[in-house]
């Protein structure tokens, strides 16, 4: 009896020291991307040889995500995490550091960030503090919802992959080849749709626009909040009405977890119209993947400001 | 000749394994290598277009500046870009300088840390006698306003396989007293451990329960739950030591299981202090997903060591919170939570056997106790947040118990600023008399304001 439980053992050690790695190297990548939009763009890069899973929904401010166990479970299987980086998705430390995963901590080659190469817009050039709001010392992190940076984060995201899974290489990279080809298809389409509108003046609620404001050659005169992230003074709200009045404003962005009914509000005063954004991948009906977001958005400015 | 037959069995089942494996190690190493020599033929590519690109823009005349350049935002603040680039007129230079700035000093040489610092300040008003007799919330600060807790916190990677963090608090203990400074934490969390396993080497707050882990400035009320005031002392359960957590991926949902070692310097509930009698502590925690919008958070944790005269002393405690938060929310709408905490102790009881109130011999005995406080905090608007919690309290070292409610109120003018008004009224089954100088503290009735403040980082805090 012992001899043969021996034996049994020793087959068994066999089997897995073969099966193991053949079911290792069958399996999927396992990324955690922080935000949808990430989500969407490493599913385009990723193809079938990825599983992607994201923090946060479309419908959350990612600014202020709570960091939940759950989080931390989906982050101990993954193989490596995409962030986006510029202190947006900072609360991803906290997720990252209670998932016990050496694989994604910080300096590890699961770790993903994709500010990498962006020209990053509203980088303060003196002194900041948080007079100035919840202002983001190394500019503004909104930058994943303009197309024309979709290029830099796709590449940014192949990079990562092939660190984890070089012999994938070339099949991200023909993904992303083939993503981009679509997205310039899109963009030829978006930017003939916004061309009569270059110049419109718009308000938005929290200045995460100003990436896709600035592509499209859209201005943004003015926001809702008092500061980033502070909640707007009766003062503050009379000063935009009056603004808005002056400068012909049509149209107030807002974000669907922000106050959609004062966004209202200050539009009907300012005989402007406030429309909901696709802030990210998911935070509206119709914008479930990353061009259809964009989409969404032209259409819903197009429209509103014609 | 067994021997002989089972290392051939042994021999040939793994032969053909360890080929395999040698043959994959192989075929990955040639995959590496080709993948290599095409990154750097890629890289040569790379570079001797970009120094082209390089002679072509130092010949050409300087482009000119881009046309789109976001206008900045109306009701900027004062302190933005643009008003900082104009020249510094006579007054401003007589006016005060601005403080320095940590940030100006990033760039070449930045900091490889990040430093926050909170700032607590508690104001109590209650009757005389329990003045009298410290015997209030805030022992000795009866009736004052008083720093509770400024908190230095200093925290980042240490390397690429461990992090670092360092807490060091201020406050105020008695009316009238010196500031003292002591060291809250200062612990290395170590990351690159195998198998979901992480390794918190220091002092620290033990993570016991849900909210002993929590430092004072971010609990949800004023004061922390009297179980653990009672059981563990002012400051709860802080020890040096080590803990380990292991969190498997193979479940479901998540669980984390926890187990330390520790001095066990805790006065309240240990005290022995030594390694060679340690504090031995476990927790397992697990977490429920009800939905997007809802989850539930359980916990048991466990602690076991010696007190000061050499005699065990156990706590079991459970936790459970329960959040639902509406899709789309930048805050819970409602919050539930209860913990409770059983204490096991061998007392040394004194015997009177000649019924002369004088104790003849000690007699070693068992006291068990039980404390739990249960509470609910609804936010219906994103600044303000009201609640209420119910504590009921048995002491461990004595008979007795006593029973509190607190209602709260909370207002966020920001993210990094708080203020508090609450009021508790606590019930004691006997008279109260810590001071030992006649004054008495049953009943007791106490009004809090609190106000506190978070400048420069601070962590997000897990559910």
């Amino acid at each position: 009896m012992p001899k043969r439980f021996v034996l049994l053992v020793v087959v068994v050690i066999a089997v897995a020291t073969v099966a193991v790695p053949m079911s290792q190297a069958a399996r999927k990548l396992r990324v955690v991307a922080t935000i949808p939009d990430l989500k969407s763009l490493t599913e385009a890069v990723g193809g079938d040889l990825v599983e992607v899973d994201s923090l946060t929904r479309g419908t959350q401010n990612a600014h202020e995500a709570e960091v939940r166990p759950s989080m931390m479970l989906k982050l101990r299987r993954a193989d490596a995490v995409v962030e986006n980086g510029l202190d947006l998705d900072a609360w991803a430390d906290v997720a990252i550091e209670g998932s016990n995963n050496p694989s994604i901590m910080r300096g590890a080659r699961g770790r993903i960030e994709i500010s990498r190469g962006i020209e990053v817009l509203e980088v303060p050039t003196s002194r900041v503090d948080r007079s100035m709001g919840d202002v983001h010392p190394r500019g503004n992190p909104h930058f994943s919802l303009d197309p024309g940076l979709a290029p830099i984060i796709t590449q940014n995201i192949v990079d990562g992959l092939v660190r984890i899974a070089p012999e994938h290489r070339a099949a991200f990279e023909a993904n992303r080849k083939a993503f981009l080809t679509q997205l310039d298809q899109r963009m030829a389409e978006w930017m003939k749709v916004m061309a009569p509108l270059k110049g419109a003046k718009v308000v938005v609620y929290h200045p995460d626009m100003i990436y896709f404001l600035t592509r499209f050659g859209l201005v943004q005169v003015g926001m809702v909040e008092d500061r980033p992230g502070i909640p707007p003074s009766p003062q503050h709200l009379v000063n935009l009405i009056r603004a808005m009045k002056d400068e012909q404003v049509k149209v107030v962005l807002v974000e669907p977890w922000n106050d959609v009914k004062l966004a209202n509000r200050v539009a009907e005063e300012a005989g402007a119209r406030a429309i909901v954004v696709a802030s990210s991948v998911g935070a509206v009906k119709g914008a479930d993947n990353y061009l259809a977001a964009i989409d969404y958005n032209i259409q819903a400015l197009a429209k509103a400001l014609q | 000749m067994r021997a002989c037959v089972m290392f051939m069995v042994v021999f040939t089942t793994l032969l053909p394994a360890v080929a395999l494996a040698q043959s994959t190690e192989a075929e990955a190493l040639r995959r590496e290598l080709d993948q290599l020599r095409r990154q750097q033929e890629e890289s040569q590519k790379t570079i001797d277009a970009l120094s082209e690109r390089l002679k072509r823009l130092e010949s050409a005349p300087p482009a000119p500046a881009p046309a789109t350049t976001p206008t900045p935002p109306l009701g900027q603040a004062p302190g933005n870009p643009s008003s900082q680039m104009t020249p510094l007129s006579a007054a401003d230079l007589l006016r005060p300088r601005q403080p320095f700035g940590l940030y100006q000093q990033r760039g070449a040489g930045q900091m490889l840390f990040d430093m926050g610092v909170t700032g607590d300040f508690v104001a109590n008003l209650t009757q005389h006698n329990v003045q009298k007799a410290e015997g209030g919330t805030f022992p000795g600060q009866e009736n004052t306003f008083f720093p509770r807790e400024i908190e230095l916190s200093l925290f980042g990677q240490i390397d690429p396989f461990a992090s670092g963090l360092v807490r060091v608090e201020a406050g105020q203990d008695r009316r009238g007293g010196d500031i003292n400074v002591s060291l809250a934490e200062a612990f290395i969390t170590l990351l690159a451990l195998p198998y979901g396993t992480q390794a918190r080497l220091g002092t620290m707050r033990n993570r016991f329960g849900w909210s002993n882990n929590v430092h004072e400035h971010d609990l949800p009320w004023v004061d922390r739950p009297d179980v653990y005031r009672i059981f563990f002392g002012d400051e709860g359960l802080r020890e040096s030591g080590v803990e380990a957590t292991w969190v498997p991926d193979f479940l479901p949902f998540y669980v984390e299981l926890l187990g330390g070692v520790f001095n066990g310097e805790n006065e309240t509930a240990f005290g022995r202090g030594v390694l060679t009698q340690p504090l031995v502590t476990g927790r397992v925690r697990a977490f429920f997903e009800l939905g997007d919008t809802q989850a539930l958070q359980a916990g048991a944790s466990v602690a076991s060591g010696q007190t000061r005269a050499r005699l065990r002393s156990t706590l079991v405690g459970y936790d459970l919170k329960y959040k639902y938060r509406p899709d789309g929310w930048l805050h819970p709408l409602l919050t539930v939570g209860t913990e409770g905490i059983y204490s096991v102790r061998r007392v040394e009881r004194g015997v009177d056997v000649d019924g002369d109130g004088a104790a003849d011999f000690g007699e070693k005995g068992w006291r068990d106790s039980f404390g739990w406080y249960g509470w609910a905090e609804l936010q219906p608007w994103r600044r303000w947040a009201l609640g209420a919690r119910y504590d009921s309290t048995q002491y461990p070292d004595a008979p007795g118990w006593q029973w509190a409610i607190e209602p709260y109120v909370s207002f966020f003018p920001s993210e990094f600023l708080r203020f508090r008004l609450a009021y508790k009224h606590t019930d004691r089954q006997q008279r109260f008399d810590p001071a030992g100088n006649g004054g008495s503290a049953r009943l007791v009735d106490e009004l809090f304001f609190q106000a506190t403040f978070i400048l420069g980082a601070h962590p997000a805090h897990p559910f």
